[in-house]
């Protein structure tokens, strides 16, 4: 049974449909029964269609919200820790627990510090572009699989869907480097620019990896197509490579260290974001979190296979006492083990200069990753994956 | 009305109205942010027509690639309020008579055109399977032409755009 | 395995060949001499002419995306024969070019749009080509990388012309949304004179029309032909412009049949306007590219005159026009490149006294004027003549005698030039241009060209034959 938005007969229906688990022996706890209930309560209780449709589509709007928010909490005290456990040092330890509701209590004084605009400023833009950015985050999150049959948007097209829409991020930093009307902000953002626009070529060929092999587009068909075992197993060498370069062109893309160029402290203060303050400082950093998790997420659903239990060719046996832990603790075990991998490379790897970036980019990881593709493609040919 | 009619209302007027912006508003960056608000709102369309490929291309190619070279060139020009050129009154008459006049002939053509009603019964063609056939198919030479056009375009680029090394004095200007 | 494609297809095929190797070429950087590399790249050309003449077959590829017969093979073999000169003529400028082998590749690939272009039996198509056949120019346009005027010139072609091809592709789309098809041969029937569907027209002409340069579309024409080095200039007014003349008949006589008598009007008003304009504004110019643009210019408004015929007379006359156009406007470009190339000098008052030190460049200066004035003993007379005659099939007197009539103040300006090298004495005469072989080779070709094609009555004979099928 899923949650589906589909566009079909050109009509926008709210697609709620029961599967009585066909796989049964995937003991994942049903989130979709609550969707379906709560869909037919209200188509119960309310008659107008449309009307409960658009309830619908709000209720999905702000659970994903209000679960975009905790996992930022946790994500920035993770960042904390792993920041603090990297450098022996503690982290945070005072508010909370094992200084666990620090960032709770950093949200309350970014609420109510005092939002500064520039006055020369451009105020329409410098408004709207930390909405744009968490916005374009958002929007990639709807065809992320979180566990069997659980998905907002399951569209054709989901690789395709999640490269170009995050793309769009590009967008509101270029806004708000512009309308800050600050020549740090606006180096920032040209930096930041050219990185995600070069970066993005090696995302998508490196995803582009696994579409072959798979066959589809769609990440429900990919995730499913990891039944006997995992792309980055299944797919040996060449898929190991794509990984890797995926793992180095999303940190890149997401602006994370070592790729934080548009905003590196000793050049230009702050980057993009210098003159935001407040909340509107702290929507940014919302997007960048949630972004770590999408990245996190798109690598652990296309190479790690999302939800899929660790599965071993035919070893029936094995592969039922996998299935015994829930679709949803798989993935998000995966994402949050990706996670780790790159909050490391933060406290690893120095910061590069701009000509480094690119020559990284256009003279190594571009070519790598064509001659990879070209490698897969013989491969899924020959079939010589398992 | 339906569901889909409310979403094809909201998405027309976007497209409309961002169109409109893009023409009057003073500020080129405005100008261009409203151009990307279009194309989303063109998406929506192409999505409402169950065309999800297209409607991503869409946002990949002028959304995402084309408008952020265009902020790139904004950003390096000039954009004083003063710079921009003032039109004479007689060029701004000229202008508003065509344009108005191109625009009252296209309405009347479009009026005056025979109008079927659209087939609302949903088809696959815009579904990437059916779009990689006839890809290969029956648009393989125009596909495989633009690609000489993408290389075409590219070597014309580097070479405008390629600083030559400077000249050291004495040493003859080779051209 | 089936071998249709790569017969039916030769020409681009071996053009494909030829942008691969030198593509190689520059990549491996193994030739740094560039007459070397010059020699190669004419010896491919020549190839790639030859082989235009044999093994043509008709047919049709793709679904009806490509197809090919005799007229069309001609057509190319005309393109491809002034791209051999103009390889020819740019020896001396390209000599000491760093960019050698880009200009190769773009022009190439230029001319393997034309040929897409002129075979497409598909809107689709047809676009495709018409801007890979564009899109490069405007590259080509600044390879004078130091001048300002050149990079001037390169701006103003790409802006007006991503312009131009807008227009057309909003007819197109009209088009298409009427018919529901891109094919030429499906779409033909479906036309109604709907006023969407006219309009329609009206754009696509404008796009052709802008391509073409004929007026009220030419304004870029003098700007880009003053600013482009002299070898895209030529490439730009004899080839550019003979492969949309091409495929205009094309789309004309066959696409938009139904509407002959709207298109006639619209192609009377267009022709009147280029040739008076074109003439007026050629007499007062003083740079000879400035002056071979406007003169370019009327010229095009004579092939619509013989257009507005709408049958075959008229087809096989503008090819046969466009042959010698090629030889005799090639010819004088020539004579500029070499001007050119050698003291960097453009203008008409430039060449007084050329003739006392460049006996023989004078004389094909002299001979390609002529015949592009259309003077009896040169092909030009009777290329003209040919057109005259087609343009007055359909009994519209007003049109031909005005035409005439400019063909006579056309006279005018061709004799100022000829005037300024034969007799004008100036203070200091210029000195001896020592032409490479192969501009001197290009020199005969061209004379030659601009003279035979006026005996070899049979040539327009065969050209009559293939059209009428």
């Amino acid at each position: 049974m899923e949650l589906l938005i589909l566009f079909r007969n050109q009509r926008l229906i709210l697609h709620l449909h029961f599967k009585t688990n066909t796989v049964n022996q995937f003991l994942t706890i049903s989130f979709s029964s609550i969707a379906a209930a709560i869909h037919n309560w209200l188509a119960l209780s309310i008659p107008n269609e449309t009307l409960v449709k658009v309830i619908d589509l709000t209720i999905t709007g702000v659970l994903l919200l209000g679960f975009l928010v905790i996992l930022c909490f946790f994500l920035g005290y993770m960042e904390r820790k792993v920041a603090g456990f990297m450098q022996a040092r503690y982290g945070p330890n005072r508010v909370g627990p094992y200084g666990s509701l620090q960032i709770v209590a950093d949200t309350v004084k970014l609420l109510f510090k005092e939002g500064l605009t520039p006055k020369a400023s451009d105020k329409f833009l410098f408004h709207l572009a930390p909405v744009i950015i968490v916005v374009a985050s958002l929007l990639v999150m709807a065809p992320i699989a979180f566990a069997s049959n659980f998905q907002i948007w399951d569209i054709s097209i989901g690789v395709l869907y999640m490269s170009s829409v995050s793309s769009i991020a590009v967008i509101g930093i270029l806004m708000a480097g512009y309308s800050s009307y600050n020549k740090y902000s606006l180096l920032g953002a040209m930096r930041s620019g050219a990185q995600i626009v070069s970066y993005e070529l090696s995302v998508g060929l490196s995803l582009i990896a696994i579409v072959i092999l798979s066959g589809s587009l769609q990440l429900s068909h990919i995730v499913e197509s990891q039944r006997d075992g995992w792309w980055i197993y299944k797919g040996h060498l060449p898929i190991i490579i794509s990984f890797v370069i995926f793992l180095i062109a999303s940190t890149a893309e997401i602006n994370r260290a070592p790729f934080d160029l548009a905003e590196a402290e000793q050049e230009l203060t702050a980057g993009f974001h210098t003159e935001y303050s407040g909340m509107k400082f702290a929507m940014f950093l919302l997007a960048e979190y949630i972004n770590l998790f999408v990245v996190s997420a798109i690598a652990a659903t296309i190479f790690f296979g999302g939800w899929m239990p660790f599965h071993l060719g035919h070893w029936e046996a094995f592969n039922h006492i996998m299935n015994f832990i829930p679709g949803f603790i798989w993935f998000f075990g995966k994402t949050f083990f990706i996670i780790f991998i790159i909050m490391q490379f933060r406290w690893t790897f120095p910061r590069l200069r701009v000509d480094q970036l690119l020559t990284l980019e256009w003279k190594y990881l571009l070519p790598i990753s064509m001659v990879n593709t070209i490698l897969v493609t013989v491969m899924a040919i020959m079939g010589w994956h398992f | 009305m339906d569901f889909y009619d409310i979403l094809f209302w909201i998405l027309s007027v976007m497209a409309v109205g961002c169109a409109l912006g893009v023409v009057l508003s003073r500020n080129p960056i405005h100008s261009v942010i409203f151009l990307i608000l279009t194309f989303f709102a063109i998406s929506g369309h192409y999505l409402i027509m169950n065309a999800q490929f297209l409607a991503i291309v869409n946002i990949i190619v002028y959304a995402g690639a084309i408008m952020v070279l265009f902020l790139y060139i904004l950003m390096l020009m000039n954009l004083n309020a003063d710079a921009e050129p003032q039109k004479g009154l007689l060029v701004q008459i000229a202008g508003i008579l065509s344009g108005g006049t191109l625009f009252l002939v296209l309405l009347a053509a479009t009026k005056s055109a025979h109008n079927e009603e659209i087939n609302k019964v949903s088809t696959n063609v815009g579904l990437i399977t059916n779009l990689g056939k006839l890809l290969f198919t029956k648009y393989v030479l125009p596909f495989e032409i633009s690609s000489v056009l993408f290389l075409t375009a590219m070597i014309g680029a580097i070479v405008i755009g390629k600083k030559e090394p400077q000249l050291k004095n004495g040493e003859e200007h080779i051209a | 395995m089936n071998f249709d494609a790569f017969i039916l297809m030769k020409s681009e095929m071996s053009l494909t060949l030829i942008i691969f190797f030198l593509l190689i070429l520059k990549v491996w950087d193994g030739i740094k001499d560039n007459t070397a590399l010059l020699h190669v790249v004419n010896f491919l050309l020549l190839i790639n002419l030859i082989t235009g003449f044999f093994g043509n077959t008709d047919g049709s590829l793709f679904s009806g995306m490509f197809h090919t017969n005799n007229t069309i093979y001609l057509e190319k073999n005309i393109l491809k024969l002034g791209m051999f000169i103009i390889s020819l003529q740019s020896f001396d400028w390209l000599k000491n070019h760093k960019h050698l082998l880009e200009f190769y590749i773009l022009m190439l690939c230029t001319l393997l749009g034309m040929d897409f272009m002129i075979s497409s039996n598909n809107f689709l198509m047809f676009f495709l080509g018409l801007e890979l056949s564009s899109i490069p120019l405007a590259a080509l346009a600044n390879f004078d990388l130091e001048k300002r005027k050149s990079s001037e010139s390169a701006l103003k072609m790409i802006l007006s012309s991503a312009f131009a091809s807008a227009i057309m592709l909003f007819g197109i789309s009209i088009l298409y949304g009427v018919t529901g098809t891109l094919d030429f041969t499906e779409m033909a029937p479906l036309l109604t004179t709907s006023q969407l569907s006219i309009l329609a027209f009206l754009f696509v002409f404008a796009g052709f029309a802008f391509k073409l340069s004929s007026v009220p579309f030419h304004l870029w024409t003098a700007d880009v032909y003053e600013g482009a080095p002299v070898s895209v200039t030529s490439y730009l007014s004899v080839i550019s412009k003979g492969s949309i003349v091409f495929i205009f008949i094309t789309i004309l006589f066959q696409l938009f049949k139904s509407y002959d008598t709207i298109w006639v009007n619209v192609l009377n008003i267009s022709l009147l306007l280029s040739i008076t304009i074109g003439n007026l504004f050629a007499m007062r110019q003083e740079n000879i590219k400035r002056f071979l643009a406007f003169s370019s210019i009327a010229q095009m408004g004579y092939i619509l005159l013989a257009l507005t015929n709408g049958t075959q007379t008229g087809e096989s006359a503008a090819i046969f026009f466009l042959l010698v156009y090629t030889f005799s406007n090639l010819g004088a470009f020539g004579v500029v490149a070499l001007l050119s190339a050698e003291t960097g000098k453009e203008t008409i008052s430039d060449m007084k006294g050329f003739y006392v030190n460049n006996k023989f460049a004078s004389w094909v200066m002299a001979i390609c004027l002529f015949s592009l004035a259309g003077i009896p003993p040169t092909a030009g007379f009777f290329a003209k003549m040919f057109l005259v005659t087609a343009g007055a099939e359909k009994g519209n007197y007003t049109v031909i005698s005005i035409a005439v009539l400019n063909m006579v103040v056309s006279l005018y300006y061709y004799l100022r030039i000829i005037k300024a090298i034969f007799i004008d004495k100036p203070d200091t005469p210029l000195a001896k241009l020592n032409g490479s072989m192969m501009m001197k080779i290009s020199f005969v070709i061209c004379i030659s060209g601009a003279i035979i094609m006026g005996f070899a009555s049979n040539l327009f004979e065969y050209i009559n034959t293939i059209t009428g099928k």
